[in-house]
Formats: C-alpha cells, structure tokens, sequence
C-alpha cells in the first residue's frame, strides 16, 4: 500500500526544499502550507481506508522474512497521523499570522517539518529500530526548535530537556539491541510472535521495563517529569503548541502500542504498576499547575496530568479502557494545542505571561474569551464537551476493574484542573489589570482576528468531537479492537511480506 | 570474550554516568560520547561470540557474525555524531553567553549580570 510513504515523504522533502529555497517570504510559506494540507489529506485517506479494521502493510525495499524496514498503518496510527496533521496545519498557520513575513526564522519552517516526519514515522513504523529513528528524528528537530530563537539565559532552562532525552534515546537503543538478542528480531509481528513463550522469563519482563521506562521518559510520566515545564514555556508559541500536542503524545502512543500489539497481553503486573505511576503523574501533574503563576507554566503541568489520565486508562487494560485512552488521546491532543495558542495570543494583547500583571482581556478579547472558556472546560471535563466524554470512558474503566483509589486520585485531578483553568480566567481576563497596557511595539504588528479564527477552527473540531462522541467512540473502539488484535497483526504483516527465497 | 566485553561494557557505563553528573559541561558532553561508546559496544555483542566466524562477506562460507547489530550501530553512531556537534556547538554557545563553563558559574552570572 503505496499511499503510506506519501505520509513520510511529503513532510520530508518539504523540509528540504524550503531549507534550501534563499528567501523567507511568500513562496516559502505557500509550499509549506500546501503540504501541510496534503498531508492532511493523506492521513484522512488512510483512516478512511483503515476504518473498518483493516492493516496498510508496506515492506521497504521489499525485504523478505523479518529483516527489512515494514510500515504497518492501522486504525489507531492512522486516527494518530490525522491528529499530527491537524495541529501541524493549526500551527503553521497560526504562525504565519503571528510573525510578519520578513521576520521568520529561515530554520523554523524546515525544522518544523523535520519533527513532522520524526513524529509520523513513529507513528506508521513497524518495527522496533525504526521506531528508535524516528524519536531521534523527532528529538534532534526539536533541539534545534528550542534553541533556535531563545536567549541564552532561556537555554539553560532547555538542558533538563536535552539530558533526559540524550539518555533516553542511549537506554532506548540499548533496549532494541537487547531485544534482538532476546528474540532475534526487531520486527513487531516478529516480537509479538516470539514473545508468547517468553513471558514470566526474567530477562524478558527486564526488557519489558526498560522499554516502558524509556517511553515513559518522552511522555513525562512520574517521577521523570520534571524537564517538561521547565522547557515548553521557553519555545516560541506555534512551536510550544506543537511540542505540547504531539510530542508528549508520541511517547504516550509507543506505550499503548507496545502493550497492546507488541508485548503478550498476560503481563498484569506491569499494567497494574503502570495504572499506579500514572496516577501519581496526574497528582503531581495538576499540584504542580496549582503552583504555576503564569499561563503556559499551569498548562505544561497540565499536560503531566492529562497524559496520567490517558496511561491510566492504557494500564486498566481492558478492551473497553483502551478504546477511552485512544478517544481522550484524540481529545486532549486538540484542546491542548488551542490552549496553547490562546495563551500565546494572551501574551502578545497583555505583553506579559504573569498572571499577576495581566488582566482585562474580557474586554479586549471576548471572542477569544469565550474560545478559552469552551477548551478550559474541555479540559477540565465539563459536559457537553470533548474532555468530559473522555473522563467519563475512563471513570467508568475505573470502575469496572475496582481500582477505587485510582477512581479518587481521578476525580480530585480533575477538580484541580478546574481550579487551575478558573485561575487562568481570573487573572487573565476576568480582573481588572493592575497597571495600564504599555503602548504597542512598533514595527509589524501580528495579525489577531486571523490568529484567533485558527484557534476557533481547532475548537470547532474539538466541539464536534464532544457533540459528536458516539461516532468518535465508535471509532476509537474500533482502533482499539484493532490494536489489541495480535494474531490478526501478526498475520497481516505476513501476508504483506515477499516469500524467503529459496536456497 | 564476551565476559571481558561484558567488564569493559559495566566500566565504560560507570565512568560514562560519573562523567555526565559533573558540574562542567565539557565534562557532560564527554561523558555522554562515553556513554553512547558503551550502548554501541553492548549491542555489538548481541551478535554473541565472534571467535572462530568470518566477517558476513558473500562467497566466503559460513559461519558468519551476526550483521544485524553492525547495521544498528551504524545507524547509532551516525546519530550520535549528529548530537554530538549539535553538543559542541551549544556548549560553544554556552560558553560565548556565559563566559564560563560550568553551571555554577552560570548560575552565578545570572544571577548578579
């Protein structure tokens, strides 16, 4: 299935091209913004195909046996690659209106799309290593990212970021060579088939841990959280809404993708410790936004919290939780890149990110206001909209397997949560601001009613999938029927791949 | 073979890690070059006891090494040379905004400029 590798190249020689084209300015962003659209297409063409259950297999180089490089393309990686389109369209268009044209970094563009094809890569891969090329793709990218317009004393604040995922990426690769020795094979359909005989042996469950431990660090679950706040908010904010949506969120999928199609679904002990850490993250997550005073510093934490929700609910391990952690995947992945941007949009009207000094954006912004109000709530889980579904499934997981504890450890994360986007409301828009506005920047000045038409667009989405929740449900069921189907993966792959030659 | 592959890998790791927990970040940067030597290294001896097999050439009989972990490494090497000059040019940076190396130093120019 050929339509695959549109997914990866298209991001890539994008990439290429416009690092190589001499001038920022019009032509540039028009080509970026072209493939942008057209890897949106391409992403909803493979849901469309995939919808019913079915796998995309494509065999690179058309290898036989389990050696060559496979990208396999299911429901769940293709409701994945939609989500990484979408934001990806939302933030380059958000900072085409932010930055005037001439003021562009030449780099931002094409590192951008770099991290574009680290992140779909991961997510249409089929096999361990590649799956390690791709964080690496993804990683280096965002190094340059997060370097490339910060001041040297914001720098430091990113080398949290860069030592956790230096060493992340060392373990993760001492991890796929140790299972290849293992198992004497990188392939996931070659891992999951092996790995049937292999459960209760030591060094297995070992390798087992270490690989959770390893994409546990890039989702930033307790206790290795702590680079995550203290890097997002020193990012520009189209960067820093990407970040927060889709980074985090490619750890989170290499979990629930390991556990469900890769490893035998008989390790309860490693599911049960993974319910518990997940609450743990959602605790320290949500008391760490309660201590934040500016508005990017609350909703960081807030990511730690949601993504504990999303790896509770993929540690319950039932058909039916999984199938809530994809549809609150989906969810948060939205309303955290609007939030995101609403947040930048209220640095650039208030020319400050401390809540203290802001106030009064009710009235210089009512429509972004209401956008606020509708994504806080969403997040905070309030009925009707997408996040509150979302809370629902994984409160009823809760309850179906008894974990009451972990029931509680829920709700009070999500009352916080409340609390904390009440805060944001407070002190950004509701309350008078101490001081008087400072006069304008002169120069260009960014263009507002088009920055927030972005941020209506992606609530927009994010409302229809609260109002629409049943046909999204359906759809993540769906999914996770799929990715829990491990001999029908196994198969599929097969099928795909071109007969051994004979000897 | 592989019990002294295994004491250099244990070493190699050990010096890496006490490396990285310096203060300098000259001395991080090469602790991490130790570290990736040893992850490489570890890898390379997935392909199990080498003595008495031939390099995987085509025409020379069997018994081959293994050539899979040789391709990993490869492609671990390539990245982890990419990193590395994205390290020495941030740690050149550090050092043109802080005019130090170490993170105390750094702190401390912060926090009286």
């Amino acid at each position: 299935m050929n339509l695959i590798i549109a997914i990866l190249l298209l991001p890539f020689f994008t990439a290429a091209f416009s690092a190589l084209m001499p001038k920022v300015g019009t032509a540039r962003r028009g080509l970026v913004a072209l493939s942008a659209w057209l890897q949106l297409a391409v992403a909803l063409a493979l849901v469309e195909l995939t919808r019913g259950g079915e796998r995309l297999v494509l065999p690179l180089g058309g290898w036989p046996g389990r050696f060559g490089i496979v990208l396999a393309v299911d429901l769940f990686s293709a409701i994945m690659v939609t989500l990484a389109a979408v934001c990806s369209v939302a933030i380059l268009h958000y900072g085409f209106f932010e930055t005037p044209r001439r003021e562009e970094h030449p780099l931002r563009l094409p590192l951008l799309q770099f991290l574009v094809v680290g992140t779909q890569l991961a997510f249409i891969t089929g096999d361990l290593f590649n799956l390690f090329v791709a964080f690496e793709i993804l990683l280096i990218a965002s190094y340059g990212l997060m370097t490339l317009e910060s001041s040297g004393a914001e720098i430091r604040h990113a080398f949290p970021y860069f030592a956790i995922n230096l060493i992340g990426g060392l373990l993760f690769f001492c991890a796929a060579g140790l299972t290849y020795g293992l198992l004497g094979t990188l392939n996931f359909a070659g891992i999951a088939e092996r790995a049937g005989a292999m459960t209760g042996d030591a060094r297995f469950s070992g390798l087992a841990v270490l690989l959770l431990c390893v994409f546990g660090m890039k989702a930033g679950l307790f206790p290795l959280y702590f680079w995550l706040p203290k890097s997002y908010p020193i990012v520009p904010t189209p960067v820093a809404a990407f970040f927060s949506g889709m980074l985090t969120k490619v750890g989170v999928y290499a979990v629930l993708r390991l556990l469900t199609t890769v490893l035998p679904h008989e390790m309860g002990w490693l599911h049960t410790a993974l319910a518990w850490v997940a609450g743990a993250t959602m605790l320290f997550g949500v008391a760490g936004a309660i201590a934040q005073n500016t508005i990017r510093g609350i909703l960081s934490y807030h990511i730690l919290s949601q993504i504990g929700y999303i790896v509770l609910a993929i540690g319950l391990f039932t058909p039916f939780s999984i199938a809530a952690a994809i549809f609150y995947l989906a969810h948060h992945i939205i309303v955290k890149t609007s939030l995101f941007l609403i947040g930048g949009v209220a640095n650039r009207l208030e020319a400050t990110d401390e809540l203290d000094a802001m106030g009064g954006l009710w009235k210089q912004a009512p429509f972004l206001g209401v956008l606020f109000l509708f994504q806080a709530f969403s997040l905070a889980g309030i009925p009707p909209l997408s996040g509150f579904w979302g809370k629902l499934l994984i409160l009823i997981a809760t309850v179906q397997t008894r974990e009451y504890l972990l029931l509680a450890i829920a709700l009070l994360a999500g009352l916080l949560t409340l609390f904390s986007m009440l805060k944001i409301w407070n002190g950004a828009f509701w309350k008078e601001r101490p001081a008087p506005l400072p006069p304008p920047p002169s120069g260009n000045r960014p263009n507002l009613p088009r920055m927030i038409a972005v941020i209506a667009g992606l609530t927009l989405i994010s409302l229809s999938i609260g109002l629409g929740a049943e046909w999204f449900y359906q759809l993540a069921r769906q999914a996770a029927e799929t990715a829990l189907d491990q001999p029908g993966y196994v198969r599929d792959i097969a099928r795909a791949l071109p007969p051994p030659p004979l000897p | 073979m592989l019990i002294e592959t295994a004491i250099l890998v244990g070493f190699l790791f050990g010096a890496g890690t006490w490396l990285v927990l310096q203060g300098s970040f000259v001395r991080i940067l090469f602790g991490f070059l130790v570290l990736s030597n040893a992850a490489n290294l570890l890898v390379l001896s997935v392909s199990g006891d080498p003595s008495g097999k031939s390099a995987p050439l085509a025409f020379l009989g069997a018994p081959y090494v293994d050539p899979l972990p040789q391709a990993l490494i490869l492609t671990a090497i390539v990245i982890g040379f990419g990193t590395t000059a994205y390290l020495v040019f941030l740690l050149y940076r550090f050092f043109v905004d802080f005019r130090t190396t170490t993170f105390d130093g750094a702190r401390e120019k912060e926090e009286k400029p």
